[in-house]
């Protein structure tokens, strides 16, 4: 991101429905929830809402290309208002996506305001479809896929390749799930609420070493969205605007047996240029939201983007600095092992945790004061990495 | 022999040298005559200077377990049957990696580092499989 549009855009709206197992509640009411949420918690006119921009969902491909083809605009009574309405799918990195793209839409005068949204509905599909589903994506057909390859293994391949370079414990690695869960029991929209010890996540069964059970996310059904609009505009309206201060990224590699650095990804580079273009450092963040989807993503986003060092973040978390209440409150609606994984959406809904933050809605979790917020994304197989760096003034 | 019901390789025209090369045993890679590089998995244009002067070279079959995982639980439906499984990425001595099994060994055997030798599974008439078993 160019230094010249520090601050220009915001996000001035957030909308959410609960994360879990909604069998009866349909795909397209969690996102018009949302989306309608998101547009009243601006309080900006419907009609300023130029541009409408929903994630891809992958449970059902005739719900995705009602997607494609404006169905949320005419639903939300926006026909004959919205100028554009287009997808954005980066996988799990489309919160990144979604505002690089809102951002950029807003800086060319494209669009005044964009509705960013995203609803899944995966958390009610057969389990063993899903393991099938999950075989598939980001994952080579030609020199993976024969090899019994899915995204459990991979996320294990990472996990034990990082614990081979940097010694972190399975306690250590553990410890994150307890974590965000700590977070998870204040929130609820949460998937699982109930409190999770240590050994819970230690005893449950190993399902692709070195990963248990508890430390792989359960696929969830969900709906989020957020609202872009300019700072200009957003200095009018009665909200808290959460200004976009910086981003940077790279992708690193489609297929996971490409990537010859595993236990460190793109994330030093992204927040480099993210820090770099907000003129803060990571001493200056009062909540890291991380993306998560397995624990190794927290402690090697840590460990890149300069809270902790190599080897580090593992003890800092089981020390519980990262709780309610710590020195670095991480993932604080509680993440994809704990809220639940929505798919594209698992990102939006830590994107929306830290505008919700920042904008002070968290309820039972807010964070006192919280003035700026650093956000991570990684989509596919972590084919890349996405550093935002939030705040509520453009310092 | 029983049917195969595992996923075969979806294969390209560019990639069609790696398979057959792999029905007779042999494990090869590309070789960039432009900048040197080494390539796999086999690719249209080198990753590295973007030309086309990709040349095939036989690998050594040498290399080391970069990572692994010993799948348990929930694996894809046509592995149900071949639990605990061991996925791994392996890194050639020529510097090149990709995805595989470990073979040949107890799969709580495996580790980071561990020397392996390429070995050739016949899946079908038509696909070998490049698996490894420790050296």
């Amino acid at each position: 991101m160019n230094k010249s549009h520090r601050g220009e855009a915001a996000i001035v709206g957030i909308g959410e429905v609960p994360s879990g197992v909604y069998p009866d509640r349909p795909c397209l009411q969690s996102a018009l929830q949302s989306a309608h949420d998101a547009i009243e918690d601006s309080g900006l006119p419907y009609d300023e809402i130029d541009a409408v921009i929903p994630a891809g969902t992958f449970y059902d491909p005739w719900y995705n290309t009602n997607m494609i083809f404006s169905q949320l605009v005419e639903e939300l009574g926006l026909t004959g208002k919205t100028k554009m309405n287009l997808q954005v799918v980066a996988g799990g990195a489309s919160s990144a996506a979604l505002m690089a793209t809102a951002a950029g839409l807003i800086a060319t005068g494209a669009a005044r305001s964009v509705l960013c949204v995203h609803a899944e509905k995966w958390g009610s599909m057969p389990n063993q479809d899903m393991y099938d589903k999950l075989a598939t994506f980001g994952i080579s057909p030609e020199w993976e896929a024969p090899y019994g390859l899915n995204m459990n293994a991979v996320s294990a391949l990472i996990t034990q390749r990082y614990a081979f370079e940097t010694g972190t414990t399975e306690e250590q690695l553990a410890s994150v799930c307890v974590a965000l869960r700590k977070w998870a029991e204040l929130n609820p929209n949460a998937m699982y609420q109930k409190p999770l010890a240590l050994e819970d996540v230690l005893r449950s069964k190993l399902v692709a070493s070195p990963l248990h059970a508890f430390e792989c996310n359960r696929l969830a059904d969900g709906g989020s969205a957020f609202i872009v609009t300019s700072a200009e505009r957003a200095k009018s309206l009665d909200t808290v605007p959460v200004y976009l201060l910086g981003s940077g990224s790279v992708v690193t590699h489609y297929a996971i047996s490409q990537e010859t650095n595993m236990s460190r990804f793109g994330y030093a580079r992204a927040a480099e240029e993210a820090f770099g273009v907000a003129g803060l450092g990571p001493r200056d963040m009062d909540i890291a939201e991380i993306y998560d989807s397995y624990p190794v993503f927290n402690l090697i986003a840590l460990e890149e983007m300069g809270f902790c060092k190599r080897g580090e973040a593992g003890q800092f978390v089981l020390d519980g600095h990262t709780w309610p209440g710590g020195s670095l409150p991480m993932t604080t609606n509680g993440g994809m092992l704990s809220q639940g994984h929505t798919g594209t959406g698992g990102g939006i809904a830590v994107l929306v945790e830290a505008a919700r933050q920042l904008m002070g809605k968290a309820g039972k979790r807010q964070v006192e004061g919280a003035r700026f917020c650093v956000e991570t994304a990684t989509g596919g197989t972590y084919m890349d990495a996405h550093v935002s760096v939030f705040g509520t003034e453009v310092p | 022999m029983s049917v195969y019901e595992r996923p075969l390789p979806e294969t390209t025209p560019w990639s069609a040298p790696f398979w057959a090369a792999a029905k007779e045993h042999r494990l090869v890679f590309q070789h960039c005559a432009s900048c040197q590089a080494n390539v796999l998995y086999p690719k249209l244009f080198c990753p590295n200077c973007h030309g086309s002067d990709l040349q095939w070279m036989d690998a050594s079959g040498q290399g080391e377990v970069y990572t692994f995982s010993v799948i348990y639980q929930h694996p894809p439906s046509p592995f149900r049957d071949s639990l605990p499984y061991v996925v791994a990425v392996v890194q050639l001595d020529e510097g090149v990696q990709l995805m595989t099994n470990v073979v040949g060994c107890e799969p709580e055997d495996v580790k980071c580092g561990m020397k392996v030798v390429a070995e050739f599974d016949d899946v079908t008439d038509e696909f070998t499989l490049v698996k490894f078993r420790p050296a």
